[in-house]
């Protein structure tokens, strides 16, 4: 089995120096080499923005999709290739923002997938704009007055909606994220990861140190994850004013809910038991259609 | 005008009424009937909005010899409401019949209804009472009395009646049966006359009765489809209905998506697993699929999509026809790449092409467009089953399962297709990509010029093989002619008509069928237009988006244009009119 090293690709990695997005590629390719998948049993599919350029440096056989459109193009390739393990990793401005009604849907739809949510409350790649989960009154280069919206909540919406499995984690945190990755790529159904994944060049705000001195672990304080009411009370604690103090707003990462017993979209679809390209091996027989065009 | 072969026989029905009547249910029972009596049918619904509570009709026209398209005139009306009357009343010919309810209406009221009008009341509401029925049986009271007037066997309809509703409680059939016989038989009392005999023929032939829908849906399905994907808009829908039909039992993956974004990235997404995989949708839903008809492009899928068109822009008049976006499909997407635009002019074309298409994608890894219009997706024609022998599948340099070796996804090759080795073929990293890339997808080296030059010619040598493997143009009529058309898609029905009735006259047009329209086969369209007398175009537009192309793609033009744009199709008779005018 592939040993974590021989998940990278020959291209070097372009992220900012300090990048909260190396964490995550870290945690990503430990899990896959723990979890013994080769190159050819998972696909990956990415969306636009600084999480994206990612597409270059984890060895797999994916797609670097366009902005806010990560999910609908994983739904089509799980559904018609259940012999792969597929995961998606979005930003927040892209999956939250662009691809808010993806995101919604493919919740609900409870697809087999695994979706990882680069959270860093702001846009990198475009230089430094108010993402849909930037802090309320947070100024930015396109809020210079500080934002106006609450930012979205996407462990809350997510259970809303009747997620599966919905978890956070913190980049900083390697190992930590390392387990909520193999749980989530080994639920059976929709898994939404997100991540918070602190920008060092536009985030001067949510920073690790920031981070470091508010998260806590689920699993430390007793969280019961089949106790839905208990984590959507739990995701509305995350926000918070800008200026509170770690001890007034503590920020939960780990695993707010599971439940493996739903039933995935996969398994009551047609045409989502076998690899599709099965269907195109010799033309099919449709005789029967033309005697019913009567 | 010689419309009608002397020799043959041909009745036009109309029936009209508010929505929700089941108009067109009965008028397909009528075609179904028809068809099975060895007639060739072919129907047009209308779902007009020009009065309250809206007005529906369908047309039928039945026809001893071929025919290519519908017609305007009305023999027999069916009136559902007043409304029906004073809308068609222009349209019906010397000696026709209304049949209508005397509830309903008191025809001696109206005016301008002609003297050679014979008017056959029916008390349909009280038939359906009489037999103890439910409101939506008039329909089978007023086909009853359809054929009552032209003296056609009711066993056609009562053994459709018992077939069609065989599942359901045994009194629904006996009602509608009731009903059936009682308004053929006031329509025979009635004694109007009826020019023309339609008896039962005899008919070794077997038909289908497909709309375009249908027949792009059952060459879909011959070519292997995995994955369909859509969002509701007219008139693309019913594919989507037909496709969620014939899922189990032809196993293949059926998403409704939450919008058409979501359909277009969908079936990219299902290309990329190696699976077969088309959406549809008319000009609104297409505008919101732009961006990923781009990726399709520049990552290499290949995935077919159904552009079935209405008057736009934006919501435009939804269930009506136009031509308008042929340059919509032709330069979709930011950036350049190669596509291919198939259009359809007849329900065989349709089938045809559609598996064609799936070929064509796969060879060349590139999306296809099959651009209909809501004339041909809506509308049913009686006409020979398919022919699924000559279906077959090429998928091109496809590699589904084993091991690959120092591969590359967009390997630069002489002809620009790169083998393609799906995932889950071991050995086959790739990264297929929205971004400029290199040979193995790599998004960062596709900033150096070289490999950008490099990707792009190779994708752009693609349109190359498009020229070899596209159909060409569809000829019809004489070499020799005194006019030269040139149509694409369903315009080539009213022209075909048209071409039937002026050579009975001794007037000698002929067609070319642009089946083809992108890659544009400049050669084919030029020799065309260079040797013929003179030339015209017929299109469905306002702006002349295919004399346009001529203009551009062969530095010609032609001598005539016949434009419409008011939601109708050409009718054979305004084809007829204009080739009579521009002939002098």
């Amino acid at each position: 089995m592939p040993e974590v090293k021989e998940y990278t690709t020959p291209n070097k990695p372009t992220w900012c120096p300090g990048c909260g997005n190396f964490g995550m590629w870290e945690a990503l390719k430990r899990a896959l080499s723990q979890l013994e998948l080769d190159f050819h049993e998972y696909s990956m599919v990415w969306g636009i923005g600084c999480h994206g350029n990612g597409a270059d440096f984890l060895r797999t056989q994916g797609f670097h999709a366009l902005h806010g459109r990560a999910l609908p193009v994983a739904t089509a390739l799980s559904l018609t290739r259940p012999d792969l393990k597929v995961i998606i990793e979005m930003g927040d401005g892209d999956g939250y923002g662009l691809g808010m009604g993806h995101f919604v849907h493919s919740v609900r739809r409870n697809v087999d997938m695994t979706c990882i949510a680069h959270n860093n409350q702001i846009y990198g790649l475009t230089t430094g704009q108010a993402s849909p989960t930037t802090e309320h009154l947070m100024r930015t280069v396109s809020t210079p007055g500080g934002v106006l919206e609450e930012p979205v909540n996407p462990v809350g919406l997510a259970l809303a909606q009747g997620a599966t499995f919905v978890a956070r984690g913190f980049a900083g945190d390697i190992p930590h994220l390392t387990e909520l990755y193999k749980a989530a790529i080994q639920h059976k159904g929709f898994a939404l990861v997100d991540v918070f994944q602190p920008c060092v060049t536009w985030n001067k705000l949510n920073t690790f140190s920031w981070f470091r001195e508010r998260v806590y672990k689920l699993e430390d304080e007793g969280h019961d994850p089949s106790d839905r009411s208990a984590a959507f009370e739990l995701s509305l604690t995350t926000f918070h004013e800008m200026t509170c103090t770690p001890e007034e707003c503590r920020v939960p990462i780990g695993i707010f809910y599971r439940d493996d017993e739903v039933p995935t979209y996969n398994e009551d679809a047609t045409g989502a038991q076998e690899p599709g390209h099965r269907r195109a091996e010799k033309a099919r027989d449709i005789s029967d259609l033309m005697a019913s065009l009567g | 005008m010689a419309q009608r072969d002397p020799d043959a026989v041909e009745v036009r029905i109309k029936i009209g009424g508010p929505a929700g009547f089941g108009i067109k249910a009965a008028g397909q029972t009528l075609a179904r009937l028809f068809t099975r009596a060895g007639y060739e049918t072919f129907d047009l619904t209308e779902y007009p909005s020009l009065i309250k509570g809206g007005h529906n009709n369908y047309h039928l026209r039945i026809s001893s010899e071929e025919i290519f398209s519908h017609v305007e005139p009305v023999d027999v009306l069916v009136a559902l409401d007043r409304d029906t009357v004073t809308l068609h009343l222009d349209e019906l010919t010397e000696g026709a019949a209304i049949i209508f309810d005397p509830g309903d209406l008191d025809i001696g009221e109206l005016e301008d209804v002609p003297d050679t009008v014979c008017a056959i009341p029916v008390p349909l509401k009280e038939i359906v009472y009489a037999a103890g029925g439910i409101s939506i049986m008039r329909n089978t009271a007023a086909l009853g009395a359809v054929l009552g007037h032209i003296a056609f066997p009711l066993e056609y309809l009562t053994s459709s009646i018992e077939q069609q509703f065989a599942h359901k409680a045994p009194e629904i059939a006996e009602q509608n049966v009731a009903c059936a016989t009682a308004g053929y038989e006031y329509a025979r009392d009635h004694e109007c006359p009826f020019p023309y005999e339609l008896a039962p023929r005899e008919s070794d032939e077997e038909r289908i009765l497909v709309d375009g829908n249908e027949a792009v849906g059952a060459a879909a399905l011959a070519a292997g489809i995995g994955l369909y994907c859509a969002y509701p808009m007219t008139p693309a829908s019913s594919l989507l209905h037909f496709f969620a039909k014939n899922a189990e039992k032809y196993d293949l993956a059926v998403k409704h998506t939450e919008d058409e974004l979501a359909a277009m990235n969908m079936v990219v997404g299902g290309a990329f697993g190696g699976t077969r995989s088309m959406c549809a949708t008319s000009g609104g839903g297409f505008a919101l699929m732009v961006e990923a008809f781009g990726l399709a492009g520049v990552s290499e899928s290949a995935v077919v999509v159904g552009l079935f068109t209405r008057p736009g822009p934006a919501t435009g008049m939804p269930t009506w026809t136009e031509q308008s976006d042929l340059r919509f499909a032709i330069h979709a997407a930011q950036g350049e790449f190669p596509r291919v635009v198939l259009a359809p002019g007849d329900r065989e074309d349709a089938f045809n092409l559609t598996w064609q298409a799936f070929n064509i994608a796969d060879v060349l890894q590139t999306p296809v467009i099959i651009l209909g219009d809501t004339y041909l997706s809506d509308n049913r024609q009686s006409i020979p089953p398919f022919d699924t022998s000559h279906v077959e599948i090429d998928r091109g340099e496809i590699i589904t399962e084993g091991e690959v070796e120092d591969y590359a996804r967009h390997r630069v090759t002489n002809s620009g297709v790169s083998p393609r080795a799906i995932p889950g073929v071991r050995g086959a990293e790739q990264i297929v990509n929205s971004y400029e890339h290199d040979e193995h997808g790599y998004g960062a080296q596709g900033e150096i010029a070289e490999v950008r030059i490099a990707q792009n010619e190779k994708r752009m040598r693609k349109m190359d093989l498009a020229r070899m493997i596209t159909p060409s143009p569809a000829y019809y009529g004489p070499d020799a002619t005194d006019l030269s058309i040139l149509a694409f898609g369903s315009t080539k029905m009213p022209v075909r008509e048209a071409m039937k009735w002026l050579d009975r006259e001794g007037i000698l047009v002929n067609l070319m069928q642009v089946v083809t329209l992108w890659p544009f086969p400049a050669e084919e369209v030029s020799e065309f237009l260079g040797k013929a007398k003179r030339t015209a175009i017929i299109e469905g537009n306002f702006t002349g988006q295919l004399q346009g192309l001529v203009r551009q793609e062969c530095l010609m033009d032609v001598d005539h244009t016949l434009h419409r744009y008011d939601g109708r199709p050409f009718s054979p008779e305004q084809v007829c009119g204009f080739i009579k005018e521009v002939l002098g």
